[in-house]
C-alpha cells in the first residue's frame, strides 16, 4: 500500500482509540469514577449527640451527660498556627509545646478540624470565645461528656466508656463503629452500647482539592442515645454499697417474684469518670490492682457455698423422700466417713432437720448426704440453679461448678469417694458458686418454687423490655419440701443459738443462711443468703464477703443493709 | 471549492475554539482573583487574534515560506536560546519567553518552523531533471542529516524541560520521512537508533520526567503526588457518563481537584461535563480538521505545499492524540496542549497559522 494511504490509516486509528477510550471510561468504567468523583468532593464534619443516660427504676438518674468543651483548630491556613497555639496554651496555662504536638498527633486533613485540648473549663472556654473575631480558625464546640453525679455508685453494674479496642472494633465494623468511637467496656454501657451510643449527624460538605468547603449540602442532626432505665434502687443501691465500702466482697439484693436486681454491689469498686477525664494513673492502677476492682465479683466470681449449700442437700433429702421432717441425726462434734474423721463446728446432739439448719449442724448434712449419693445432690444442685449460668442480662456470668463422680472422672480421671460426698453435703470441695447463683436458689425458697431469671435492665427507651426478661422456669419441688425448708431457714434467725440470730433484731422477720467457706488461704470467706420479710418475701440478700472471716460478719452487714432499709421505709 | 476549504476549516476552528472558551470559564470562574476571571477573555483576545492570522495566511503565498526558511528556522532556533538566557521559569519549567504583556512559549513556534524546514528539505529537486532529490539521498542526507537539524531545536526543547514537545518534533520528523521517498529501510535504522538508548537516556531525564513515565505505567504508586493528576483526569472523564454532568457541574474540575484544568486538562474539564457524547463529537471534529489536511496534501500537485500539508495534519493530529491520551491515562503527561481548547496564546496562534497555511496550499494549487 501507498506510505500516504497507511499514514491516514494510522490517523484514523489514532481517533478511533482515542473514542475506544472513552468509551472504556465514560461507559464501562463510568460508575466507579463518578463514585469516585462524589467522594472526592463531599465530606462530612460530625456533630454528636450525647449518650443515653442510666436511670434507677424510679427515674432517678445515676449517669448522664454533663457539657464539656474541646478547643479546635480548623486548619485551613497554617500561617497563624504557632500564634493560635500560643494563645491556647496561654489561657489554658499548658503551654504551646503540648498543644502541637497534640496538633500533630490528631490532625487528619485540612478539612477536618483538629481538636488540640479536650474538657477545658467553661471559663477557659468563654475566654477563648472572646478571641473568634481574632482567630476565626480556633473553634470552641461543646461535646456531652459522660456524667457520674453518684460517683462511683453500682460502677460494676455500669461499666465505663473508652475509646474502642481492636477486637470490639473488628466486631461491629459491621454495625457502623469507627476507629476513635466512645463505647462502653463493661456491665450496662458494654451490653446495651447499641441502644445508648448517639448517633452522629453533622454537616455534609462540598469541599475542593485543598479540603477547603465551597457549599453546604445537607445538615443531619444529630441524635441522642436512647436512655436505659436500670430495676435498681439508687436508695437501696447506696445503703447498700456504704454498708459494704472497705470490705471486700459482694452483695445482691433482688426481687424474688420477678427477678429484678434492686441493688448490686461489689467492693472494691472503681470511679467510671476516671476513663472520662483520661486519668491514667488511676487508670492503670485499677488493671493493676491484685484485688481486681474492675471484676463484678457477684456475677464473674465463682467461689465455695459453702454451709449455704445444705438447703440443696436438705431439699433433695427432702424430695427424695430419704429424710423427712422427723428425721434426726446425732451430732458428737464428729463422725467416720471411711476412714477419714469429718468435723462439725460444734457438738449439737440430736437434731432434727430445722435445727440442722439453724444450728448449720455438719453431720446432719453429711449423713443425709451419704444416703442421697453425690449424684442426687449434683442434680438438685442444678435444678436450683447451680452449675450453670443464671441468665444475668449482662456479660461475663460465671457458671460455678458443681461437681459428681461423672465428672471427676471424665475430667480429672480420679474416683469419688464417700469422703468427697460429704464434704460436697456442705458445700466445700469443688463446688463453686456466684453470690448472684446463690441470690436466685434463695429466691427458689423464696417464692415457693420458681428458679428466676435475674436481671437489671427495665427498660431501653420507652420500650419496657423487662417483661420480656421475665423467665420462671418451674422447680417442681412438694409444698412439703419448701415448707420445711422454710421454717429452718426463718429458725436459723429466730432460734437463740441460730447462726443468724444477729437478725433476730431487726423490725423485718427475716429468714437465711449463713455460710463459712473454707478457703485454702487466708480467712475463711462469709455468706449470708437470705430472704425478707419471711411471710410475704420481696427481697432476698446475698451478702458475700471474701476472706471476711465467719458467716456471722456476713450476717451482720446484712443486719445493717436491713437496718438502713426499713429506717427509710424502703421494706 | 476553495472556498469550501477555508469555510470548512474556519467553521470546525470556530467550534472547537467556542468549545473551548466554554470550558476555560467553567474551570476557572469560582477561582478568586481578577487575573482568573479574565481568563476566558483572554482566550477570546487570543481567539480573535489567531483568526488574524489565519486569514492572513491563508492569502499569504506559502511559496514564500520557502524562500525563508532558513530564516524561519533561524529565528526558531534563536528564540530557544533565547528562553535559556532569560525564559520566564513557570512550573518548574523554563518554557517561556516573556514578550510584552504576554508570554511567549518557543517550543510551539519550533514545531512549525521545523515542519517547514523539513517539508523544503526533502522537495528539493536537482538542477538537471525535476525529479526529486530526496529520492536519491544516501542516509547521510536522507536521514542523518535532517535529523542533526531537527535534533537541535529538540535538545533546546527537551532540555527547557519540555519533553513532549521534543518528542513530538521526533515522532513529526519520522512520519515526514515517511512520507518522503527516502528508503523504509533508513527509518527503520532511525527508528531503532532512537529506541536502542532510551535506556541510557533515562539517566539523562529530570526527576519528574520520571516520575511522570512511572506514574504512567502504574499511577496508583504515588496517588497523591504526580499520579494524581492522571487519576484526577480519569475520574473526571470517567465520571461524565454517556451525557456528561452538564456545563459548569463538573465537580471534579471547578472544585479544582483536576490540576492544569483549563490548560494541558482542558479536554477532562471538557469530557466531564459533556459526556461521552459531546467528547466523541470533538474528537470527530478534530479529525473532521485533519481529514481537510490531508485531502489538501492529496490533491496538491506541488510537493513542498503536499509535505507542508501532511506536515501541518500530522502535528495537529499528533498533538490532539496524545494530549487526549494523556487525559485518559493512555499516554504519559508530558505537558502538550490540546492545540486550539487549551488556554495559551502560542500555542493558539501557531495552530492558527498552521491552518491558514494549510487553506493556502490548497487556495494556491488552483493558481497554478
Amino acid at each position: 500500500m501507498e506510505r500516504r494511504k497507511i499514514l491516514s490509516l494510522i490517523i484514523i486509528l489514532m481517533f478511533l482509540s482515542l473514542a475506544g477510550g472513552l468509551l472504556n471510561l465514560d461507559i464501562l468504567q463510568g460508575a466507579k469514577f463518578r463514585r469516585l468523583s462524589d467522594s472526592n468532593c463531599i465530606r462530612l464534619i460530625s456533630q454528636s449527640g450525647s449518650r443515653g443516660n442510666i436511670l434507677d427504676r424510679n427515674g432517678e438518674v445515676i449517669v448522664n451527660n454533663r457539657i464539656s468543651y474541646d478547643v479546635m483548630i480548623m486548619p485551613q491556613d497554617m500561617d497563624r498556627l504557632d500564634e493560635e497555639l500560643d494563645l491556647i496554651g496561654r489561657i489554658l496555662g499548658t503551654g504551646a509545646k503540648g498543644l502541637k504536638a497534640e496538633f500533630k498527633k490528631n490532625f487528619l486533613s485540612s478539612s477536618i478540624p483538629v481538636t488540640v485540648a479536650t474538657n477545658i473549663k467553661s471559663t477557659e472556654a468563654i475566654l477563648l470565645g472572646e478571641y473568634k473575631a481574632d482567630y476565626p480558625s480556633i473553634i470552641v464546640t461543646p461535646k456531652p461528656l459522660r456524667n457520674y453525679p453518684c460517683g462511683s455508685l453500682a460502677s460494676h453494674l455500669i461499666g465505663y466508656l473508652n475509646e474502642i479496642d481492636r477486637w470490639r472494633l473488628t466486631k461491629l465494623e459491621d454495625y457502623g463503629y469507627k476507629t476513635k468511637d466512645i463505647v462502653g467496656f463493661g456491665g450496662v454501657e458494654e451490653k446495651y452500647d447499641y441502644y445508648l451510643r448517639q448517633e452522629e449527624g453533622g454537616l455534609s460538605v462540598e469541599v475542593n482539592h485543598r479540603g477547603k468547603i465551597t457549599r453546604v449540602l445537607g445538615f443531619e442532626p444529630p441524635r441522642n442515645g436512647r436512655d436505659v432505665q436500670l430495676t435498681l434502687d439508687i436508695r437501696i443501691q447506696k445503703i447498700v454499697e456504704d454498708s459494704l465500702r472497705g470490705r471486700k466482697g459482694s452483695v445482691v439484693l433482688m426481687d424474688p417474684r420477678t427477678g429484678e436486681i434492686l441493688a448490686l454491689a461489689n467492693y472494691p469498686d472503681f470511679n467510671p469518670s476516671a476513663f472520662v477525664n483520661k486519668r491514667s494513673r488511676e487508670i492503670s492502677g485499677l488493671f493493676n490492682n491484685p484485688d481486681s476492682p474492675l471484676v463484678n465479683r457477684a456475677i464473674a466470681s465463682a467461689y465455695p457455698p459453702a454451709s449455704v449449700f445444705k438447703l440443696v442437700v436438705a431439699s433433695a433429702g427432702l424430695e427424695t423422700k430419704k429424710i423427712n421432717s422427723s428425721t434426726r441425726f446425732f451430732c458428737d462434734g464428729s463422725m467416720m466417713v471411711g476412714r477419714r474423721r469429718f468435723k462439725c463446728w460444734a457438738r449439737h446432739g440430736s437434731e432434727d432437720i430445722f435445727q440442722a439448719i439453724a444450728h448449720s449442724c455438719d453431720i446432719f448434712f453429711y449423713r443425709t448426704g451419704l444416703l442421697l449419693g453425690a449424684q442426687n445432690i449434683h442434680d438438685y444442685a442444678l435444678r436450683l440453679g447451680l452449675g450453670k449460668p443464671p441468665g444475668f442480662d449482662l456479660e461475663g456470668e460465671t457458671a460455678g461448678y458443681i461437681p459428681s463422680p461423672l465428672k471427676r472422672k471424665l475430667n480429672n480421671f480420679r474416683s469419688w469417694f464417700d469422703g468427697d460426698t460429704a464434704n460436697f453435703s456442705i458445700g466445700q470441695g469443688d463446688c463453686l458458686a456466684s453470690p448472684m447463683q446463690i441470690t436466685v436458689m434463695l429466691a427458689v425458697f423464696a417464692n415457693r418454687g420458681w428458679l428466676v431469671a435475674p436481671h437489671v435492665v427495665k427498660a431501653v427507651g420507652d420500650v419496657e423490655i423487662a417483661s420480656r426478661k421475665r423467665r420462671f422456669n418451674a422447680v417442681p419441688f412438694r409444698k412439703e419440701t419448701f415448707d420445711v425448708v422454710r421454717r429452718g431457714l426463718s429458725r436459723v434467725v429466730s432460734d437463740p443459738e441460730g447462726t443468724g440470730n444477729a437478725l433476730a433484731g431487726l423490725p423485718v422477720k427475716v429468714s437465711g443462711k449463713t455460710g463459712t467457706a473454707q478457703v485454702s488461704r487466708g480467712a475463711t470467706h462469709a455468706w449470708f443468703a437470705g430472704f425478707f420479710p419471711s411471710d410475704e418475701p420481696k427481697y432476698v440478700i446475698c451478702v458475700f464477703l471474701e476472706n471476711g472471716g465467719p458467716g456471722h460478719a456476713a450476717c451482720q452487714l446484712a443486719g445493717k443493709i436491713i437496718e438502713a432499709m426499713s429506717a427509710q421505709g424502703l421494706i | 471549492m476553495t472556498r469550501s476549504s477555508f469555510f470548512r476549516i474556519l467553521i470546525l476552528v470556530l467550534i472547537i475554539v467556542g468549545l473551548g472558551v466554554l470550558s476555560i470559564y467553567s474551570s476557572t470562574y469560582q477561582k478568586e482573583g481578577t487575573q482568573w476571571q479574565d481568563i476566558y477573555k483572554r482566550q477570546m483576545l487570543w481567539a480573535a487574534i489567531g483568526l488574524a492570522c489565519f486569514l492572513f495566511f491563508s492569502n499569504f503565498n506559502y511559496r514564500r515560506l520557502w524562500d525563508a526558511n532558513y530564516f524561519i528556522y533561524g529565528a526558531a532556533l534563536f528564540f530557544l536560546f533565547l528562553v535559556f538566557a532569560l525564559g520566564v521559569i513557570r512550573l518548574g519549567a523554563q518554557r517561556w519567553l516573556k514578550v510584552a504583556w504576554f508570554n511567549f512559549q518557543p517550543s510551539e513556534f519550533a514545531k512549525l518552523a521545523v515542519i517547514i524546514f523539513l517539508a523544503r528539505y526533502f522537495s528539493r529537486k536537482s538542477a538537471d531533471d525535476t525529479s526529486l532529490l530526496s529520492g536519491k539521498f544516501g542516509i547521510f542526507r536522507g536521514i542523518i542529516l535532517p535529523f542533526i537539524f531537527v535534533a537541535v531545536p529538540m535538545f533546546l526543547i527537551i532540555e527547557q524541560p519540555d519533553l513532549g514537545s521534543g518528542l513530538m518534533l521526533m515522532l513529526v520528523f519520522m512520519g515526514l520521512l515517511y512520507l518522503t521517498n527516502v528508503r523504509l529501510k533508513y527509518i527503520i535504522v532511525l527508528f531503532a537508533a532512537s529506541i536502542l538508548p532510551l535506556p541510557f537516556f533515562w539517566h539523562f531525564l529530570h526527576d519528574y520526567q520520571k516520575q511522570r513515565l512511572l506514574v504512567f505505567l502504574n499511577p496508583n504508586i504515588d496517588p497523591l503526588g504526580a499520579g494524581y493528576t492522571v487519576i484526577q483526569s480519569k475520574i473526571a472523564i470517567g465520571s461524565g457518563g454517556f451525557l456528561g454532568k452538564g456545563w459548569l457541574r463538573g465537580s471534579q474540575s471547578q472544585l479544582y481537584f483536576l490540576p492544569e484544568s483549563h490548560t494541558d486538562f482542558i479536554f477532562a474539564t471538557f469530557s466531564e461535563q459533556w459526556g461521552f457524547l459531546g467528547s466523541c463529537l470533538l474528537i470527530l471534529i478534530y479529525y473532521l480538521i485533519i481529514r481537510q489536511g490531508i485531502i489538501i496534501a492529496q490533491r496538491t500537485q506541488d510537493s513542498f505545499g503536499k509535505l507542508l500539508a501532511y506536515g501541518i495534519a500530522l502535528l495537529l493530529s499528533l498533538q490532539v492524540f496524545i494530549n487526549i491520551a494523556m487525559n485518559m491515562g493512555l499516554a504519559p503527561v508530558v505537558g502538550l496542549p490540546l492545540p486550539l481548547m487549551s488556554y495559551g496564546g502560542s500555542s493558539m496562534l501557531v495552530t492558527f497559522v498552521s491552518l491558514g497555511i494549510l487553506v493556502n496550499i490548497d487556495r494556491t494549487r488552483n493558481v497554478f
